[in-house]
């Protein structure tokens, strides 16, 4: 046992809630992550889009896929599985439809990516290239998605596969290729090696964890690939374990950590196991503002923890004390 | 009106027969009447102040919405979060999101049949409502269907406004004895044969919108079926609620493009 680092409380004024990301500054380090937070018109509704740090599109390959049969999504306990399957609109729409909203919004545009095979990945990281001027700031390759076929499972979880279509795709854009890790891989750091080495400015994880649900009732999967995808608070504790082994390991790769963030405290563990920037992704479902909120709480924690910027606390985690050791002896009472 | 997020407060919890509730709420008075425009089939998601193990709200059509801000959905119990809400004290919180989706249409020419199942009664109730509102309770008549008499709720309304109504019961406890989708296919036949316009507008358990699909499309009316699907978020993003469409694209979304759907238009077996 350790105890509580002593702190003496600050205003939440002189928080400094910047960070910067492979070379990106960001005014605090909260996006939104792919697939939970469409093409962001939808979001407008309901909050100010631009007081986010930045945020991920839904996943784009180069034509447009109609996504998975149903049903496609199930409530598991603080989480869920989804099996959409990458539906998406395509590059070319996305270029002409969607990207002119993102680029009017004041936030770092990620843009997720994906192909059915490698030469797929790199033909759709040509083609958004020509968002490179029109307000993508950031190519982020999903090489983990689970809900689709083809092999695709190879690129998420063998360090060599990954390592040579990252630096395929790196070649083939201008663009800085941050690159989301699968939690569904044997050793997540040799991944983020890899792809780091391979020309990725940074990693992203972690995308859902292969899961699955049964109806007893109708004895059939609840979505009906059979396997989905778990995401939500469900996650975070693996998801935090693995940002930690990255950063442990290969402290110069930057980290945007993310699975089952909703509250400041999940996001300061984030940045303390080793993550520089975050993303929120469930949680938008169910409040689409939730990453301004946690952005609040974030600010409000640190301030209490007395924790003044965020560069003082990435990958922070030291070692409880060790015991004093032990030998055998007569019983002392 | 677009959807917006806000507090509700329980103001009223009635058990009624047959397990279902009745629960009226009051906005948030910061927040206006967010839903007072509602049509008909819109909806809205509800998530209580019950921790994250239940992760997502719940999606529920909105059964009445008035000026002053109050509101109220029909709940039956059928899973944890529905047994939640039916717990709910006056004074209990909710977060909303809405109005979502896109309801139904006010009658025009056509005579709306209503065809109600179970808990599938709120946007034909408020349909009838605003008819009956705007003077026209002649051009709807209701068809409501259950498994016993206590499984028809909120009828007095209904009456009390002129509405015409059918009912129909599997166990003949009150009305038709068999599926409300015998009686409507008795009307429908009468209509064909007098030259009558009518439509169809629907909301049930889906092997009751299934027959009445049928139906519609034998008797070439139109046809409008209020569909239900898991959803996450409700207004377009989780894309969970896809619908098997017919069309240049094989989805549409319940939450966004629904949850009315016109019947030629769902590509069901």
């Amino acid at each position: 046992m350790s105890a509580p680092v002593r702190t003496t409380p600050i205003s939440p004024d002189a928080v400094d809630l910047t960070t910067t990301f492979a070379g990106l500054s960001l005014p605090h380090p909260m996006m939104t992550a792919s697939g939970c937070f469409a093409y962001g018109q939808q979001f407008a509704h309901f909050m100010d889009v631009s007081q986010l740090a930045g945020l991920s599109t839904k996943g784009i390959s180069p034509a447009p896929r109609m996504g998975n049969p149903l049903p496609r999504i199930c409530e598991t306990a603080s989480g869920m599985i989804n099996s959409i399957g990458l539906e998406n609109v395509g590059a070319e729409a996305f270029l002409a439809e969607k990207l002119p909203y993102l680029a009017d919004l004041d936030v770092s545009v990620w843009v997720n990516f994906f192909g059915e095979d490698a030469d797929a990945y790199v033909r759709c990281a040509e083609m958004l290239s020509a968002g490179a001027e029109r307000g993508i700031d950031v190519l982020e390759m999903n090489i983990s998605c689970p809900n689709i076929k083809k092999g695709g499972i190879e690129f998420g979880t063998v360090p060599e596969v990954a390592h040579r279509l990252t630096k395929r795709c790196v070649e083939a854009t201008s663009l800085p290729i941050v690159v989301k890790l699968t939690p569904n891989a044997a050793d997540v750091p040799a991944m983020a090696q890899a792809v780091h080495e391979a020309g990725a400015v940074g990693v992203s994880l972690i995308n859902t964890i292969t899961a699955m649900g049964i109806d007893v009732r109708t004895r059939k999967p609840r979505v009906a690939t059979m396997y989905g995808g778990l995401s939500g608070p469900a996650v975070k504790p693996v998801a935090l374990r693995m940002v930690h082994q990255i950063h442990t390991k290969h402290p110069d790769i930057p980290i945007c950590g993310m699975g089952g963030i909703v509250s400041g405290e999940d996001a300061l563990e984030f940045l303390m196991a080793g993550a520089s920037c975050l993303q929120v992704g469930t949680a938008n479902f169910s409040e689409p503002p939730a990453g301004l909120r946690i952005r609040d709480e974030l600010r409000a924690l640190m301030a209490e923890l007395g924790i003044s910027n965020i560069p003082e606390i990435v990958g922070c985690i030291g070692r409880h004390d060790p015991e004093p050791p032990y030998a055998p002896e007569e019983s002392w009472t | 009106m677009p959807p917006s997020q806000f507090g509700a407060q329980l103001v009223d919890n009635q058990a009624l027969s047959g397990g279902y509730f009745t629960l009226r709420f009051a906005c948030d008075p910061a927040c206006g009447a967010p839903l007072s425009g509602i049509e008909p089939g819109q909806f809205i998601m509800v998530r209580g102040e019950w921790g994250r193990e239940m992760l997502n709200p719940r999606a529920f059509s909105v059964l009445d919405a008035q000026p002053d801000g109050s509101f109220s959905i029909l709940i039956k119990i059928y899973g944890r979060g529905t047994a939640a809400l039916s717990a709910l004290r006056p004074g209990g919180l909710v977060t909303v999101t809405g109005p979502l989706g896109r309801g139904f249409s006010a009658p025009a020419g056509a005579t709306q049949l209503l065809v109600a199942g179970g808990v599938g009664l709120p946007p034909l109730h408020l349909q009838a409502k605003r008819a009956t509102e705007a003077g026209r309770a002649g051009g709807v008549e209701m068809f409501y269907g259950g498994r016993d008499a206590d499984d028809l709720v909120l009828t007095e309304a209904l009456e009390d406004w002129g509405v015409k109504v059918t009912y129909a019961t599997e166990d003949g406890s009150r009305g038709h004895r068999g599926f409300v989708t015998v009686a409507l296919q008795e009307r429908l036949r009468a209509a064909k044969a007098s030259g009558e316009a009518v439509e169809v507008l629907a909301c049930g358990p889906t092997p009751m919108l299934r027959a009445v699909r049928t139906m519609g499309l034998a008797h070439e009316v139109r046809t409008l079926l209020c569909l239900e699907e898991e959803m996450a978020c409700g207004f377009g993003v989780c894309l969970g609620c896809a619908v098997p469409v017919r069309g240049p694209k094989p989805y549409k979304y319940c939450c966004s493009d629904g949850p009315v759907f016109d019947a030629r238009e769902v590509r069901w077996s």
